[in-house]
């Protein structure tokens, strides 16, 4: 029997926290990501804004030429927006205990067992929406179909607060008109060389034999072109799939060279990390440096870490360390920014280390800490409290 | 090259030798053995690059001559033959043939020039130590010596030679070892090394029980061990080791003193239903009692209670399970002397009234 895999996407989520915090902004174009006039790209923009053309990850500059005057823009404060969506993923354990949250605004859930519990998949469907309208006041759009490709591109379908069933027999005929590019493994490489074929939609892909695929796609892609074109994909849910990294970057509005800058940047980035590892109870053992120069020459740079850590000093610390280790002191920076990864359960406990008391020292008085600045940003705002920085006059 | 040998001194001398040869070569030739028959004796010889065993034993030699045989394949045949019997091995048409009673196995070799010796270093501090005494030394360290740690230089054994005393630490930075070893090293300017890991289990598996002495030169690159008729050379770990009376904390709270034990087995009872990975007990300590806690991912629980000797405030510290029975098996003495400090900071065991040793035990947060 196949299963019944539903998708959960809330739409324009930053843009939507925003608007329902601040009612007055509520039906006005409105951006999330970079400061008009500056470098950088929109995060997430309202529904009113998409209207405009814009789009998520559009620089900014570009927005703003296309959006009226009235538009808001507002930076992101991720630690709330980690919040709410950590109050959303606990009302889908509500409706399943199968649910794996894939990023901040988006998770699977099983739910094949539930149709003779709670009735029909569009029944089931409609609670999950209810529900995290009553938790969050937000909304969400929908997909349920048999697995994990299905569902997804059901929950796109009639966005925003959509809900969109494809049960099984209907599979061929919700993929045939869609564009071959919504599949996984077709990116801008590959999509030309379908192209070429006279390819356009899914069905057209699905008169392919296998073998054009692999000749044209290589093995794997083909493979996993041609079973998607027909309606397979994997319809295992884990609610155990941990979140990958978090992390947090910035673009400058100017190239920056001046390394009290950079530091500033890093300090702000390694507190937004930190807020949100604190949050969702992640301990991490590798920080990642991401630095991009002028134009687009990125590197990045990664230490393990002796000690798993959701300490802001200390992410700061070993994301500077990375950044003095290279010659690149005075070299103009366009973005900087710092991630962290391979996660420390933290339940199991943390074995300290004789000769690591230098790094992350994760003290009790430490962690109050941070809980205590964690509690009053998200009171008063991400910007209410910083930590001190000594600066001493030049020379 | 033609000998004969009896399986009884040939199979001994191949499992001194054997230990060192890799399961996966860098080079084909270092899964060989290098073979050499000379006047009355056979010298074996294996090696990694890192640490080279060479060994001999007496044999009939028919013809002198050297090559190199493949290492396990010969130690398999040799152990798998009738006990006492008489083992050929001579060099016919590009083949190495080992002919014992009615059995026949041809090897293929590599010459014996390609195998890499390593060379004496000259000039190296030598001196003697009673076997049973490097044994223990060993024993009551080993434990601690990190594998493959990115911290190179806690891969291995740290040896202190100084006029009088003769200090060995291992630690991977969970735990730390310290031995020492009161004797009469007549050194100016004390040394200091590291010995790779791998040398020093090997050492310890060859090394007996007996009185009698061990000699060691000790150079500025490689270390090397004569103890009967075997000599290991090994290449030292070129680093520095941490400076480790740093971080075995002085100034300790009170001393509790407990049953050894009764302490392992509550341990090994109490680990089981501990987080499988992480394998954390809880140990507090009150007035004349120690309660030990674990629970796992699944909200089991054990509880455990002994009796000690402890009159200190109550103190209450998590360790990996694993590193207080690797502390446990080297203390000798019946009852453990544990001093332990708050706010997850080290620990320091050792046997009562042991003075020549220091554990030391970094906690867990739990």
């Amino acid at each position: 029997m196949s299963r019944l895999i539903l998708h959960v996407d809330l739409d324009a989520f930053y843009a939507s926290v925003e608007q329902r915090d601040h009612p007055e902004w509520r039906g006005r174009p409105l951006v999330v990501g970079a400061e008009p006039g500056q470098r950088g790209v929109v995060a997430t923009c309202s529904y009113e804004a998409r209207r405009f053309g814009v789009h998520s990850a559009m620089p900014i500059a570009q927005a703003v030429r296309r959006l009226p005057p009235e538009t808001i823009y507002v930076r992101p404060s991720m630690a709330r927006y980690a919040k709410v969506s950590q109050q959303v993923m606990g009302v889908l354990e509500t409706v399943s205990p199968v649910v794996e949250r894939v990023s901040i605004d988006e998770a699977y859930l099983d739910v094949s067992g539930l149709t003779s519990l709670v009735g029909p998949p569009a029944i089931i469907g409609a609670q999950v929406k209810a529900r995290i309208r009553q938790a969050v006041g937000l909304t969400a759009s929908v997909g349920i179909g048999p697995n994990r490709l299905i569902a997804k591109l059901a929950s796109d379908v009639q966005k925003p607060d959509g809900l969109t069933v494809v049960p099984p027999e209907q599979v061929g005929d919700f993929l045939a008109p869609m564009p071959f590019t919504v599949l996984r493994g077709i990116g801008v490489k590959t999509a030309p060389r379908l192209e070429r074929l006279g390819v356009k939609t899914i069905g057209d892909v699905r008169q392919l034999p296998l073998e054009t695929l692999r000749q044209h796609l290589g093995a794997r892609t083909g493979i996993q072109v041609y079973q998607q074109a027909r309606g397979l994909a994997d319809d295992r849910i884990d609610p155990a799939r941990p979140r990958q990294s978090i992390s947090r970057e910035t673009t400058f509005p100017e190239d920056v060279s001046d390394p009290r800058i950079l530091e500033e940047t890093l300090r702000w980035a390694a507190q937004e990390v930190g807020s949100i590892a604190r949050q969702t109870r992640h301990l991490g053992r590798v920080v990642t440096l991401k630095i991009r120069f002028h134009p687009f020459e990125t590197h990045t740079r990664s230490r393990t870490l002796k000690v798993p850590t959701a300490d802001d000093a200390a992410l700061f610390g070993a994301a500077w360390s990375l950044f003095a280790a290279e010659p690149w002191s005075g070299r103009p920076v366009r973005l900087i920014g710092l991630g962290i990864s391979g996660w420390s359960a933290t339940d199991g406990g943390v074995q300290m280390d004789l000769f690591e008391t230098a790094a992350p020292e994760p003290c009790p008085e430490h962690d109050r800490l941070a809980a205590t600045l964690d509690a009053i940003r998200n009171r008063f705002g991400a910007d209410a409290i910083q930590r001190g920085l000594s600066r001493r006059s030049p020379g | 090259m033609d000998f004969v040998a009896n399986r009884e001194v040939f199979l001994p001398a191949l499992s001194k030798v054997i230990g060192v040869v890799e399961r996966r070569q860098t080079l084909p030739i270092l899964g060989n053995l290098l073979v050499v028959a000379q006047g009355e004796t056979v010298t074996l010889t294996g090696s990694d690059l890192e640490v080279e065993v060479r060994t001999e034993f007496g044999a009939n030699v028919k013809e002198e001559g050297e090559t190199t045989v493949p290492a396990r394949k010969l130690v398999d045949i040799c152990r798998n033959l009738a006990e006492g019997t008489d083992v050929r091995m001579r060099l016919k048409d590009e083949r190495c043939v080992v002919t014992a009673g009615r059995g026949r196995f041809s090897l293929g070799y590599l010459a014996a020039a390609g195998f890499p010796a390593m060379g004496l270093e000259e000039g190296g501090f030598e001196f003697d130590v009673e076997e049973t005494r490097l044994k223990r030394m060993l024993e009551k360290c080993s434990f601690a010596m990190a594998q493959q740690d990115v911290r190179y230089y806690l891969n291995g054994l740290f040896m202190e030679l100084r006029s009088s005393l003769l200090t060995a630490v291992a630690t991977d930075g969970h735990r730390l070892a310290k031995f020492v070893v009161s004797m009469d090293l007549a050194i100016d300017e004390p040394r200091q090394v590291i010995i790779p890991t791998k040398t020093v289990m090997e050492l310890k598996r060859q090394l007996n029980v007996s009185e009698d002495s061990v000699r060691l030169s000790v150079g500025e690159k490689s270390l090397r061990i004569l103890l009967g008729q075997t000599a290991m050379t090994s290449k030292l770990v070129d680093g520095r080791y941490p400076d480790y009376e740093q971080v075995i904390p002085r100034d300790l709270g009170e001393v509790a003193i407990l049953d050894k034990d009764a302490l392992r087995r509550s341990l090994s009872r109490a680990a089981i239903l501990s987080n499988e990975k992480y394998r954390g007990v809880r140990l507090s300590f009150g007035k004349g009692i120690l309660k030990l806690l674990a629970h796992n991912p699944e909200q089991e629980e054990a509880e455990e209670e002994i009796e000690i000797d402890y009159d200190g405030e109550p103190v209450s510290v998590a360790f990996n399970v694993a590193y207080m029975m690797d502390v446990l098996g080297a203390v000798d003495a019946e009852k453990v002397e544990i001093r332990f400090q708050v706010d997850n900071k080290s620990s320091i065991w050792k046997g009562e009234g042991s003075e020549d040793e220091t554990f030391v035990v970094m906690p867990m947060r739990l």
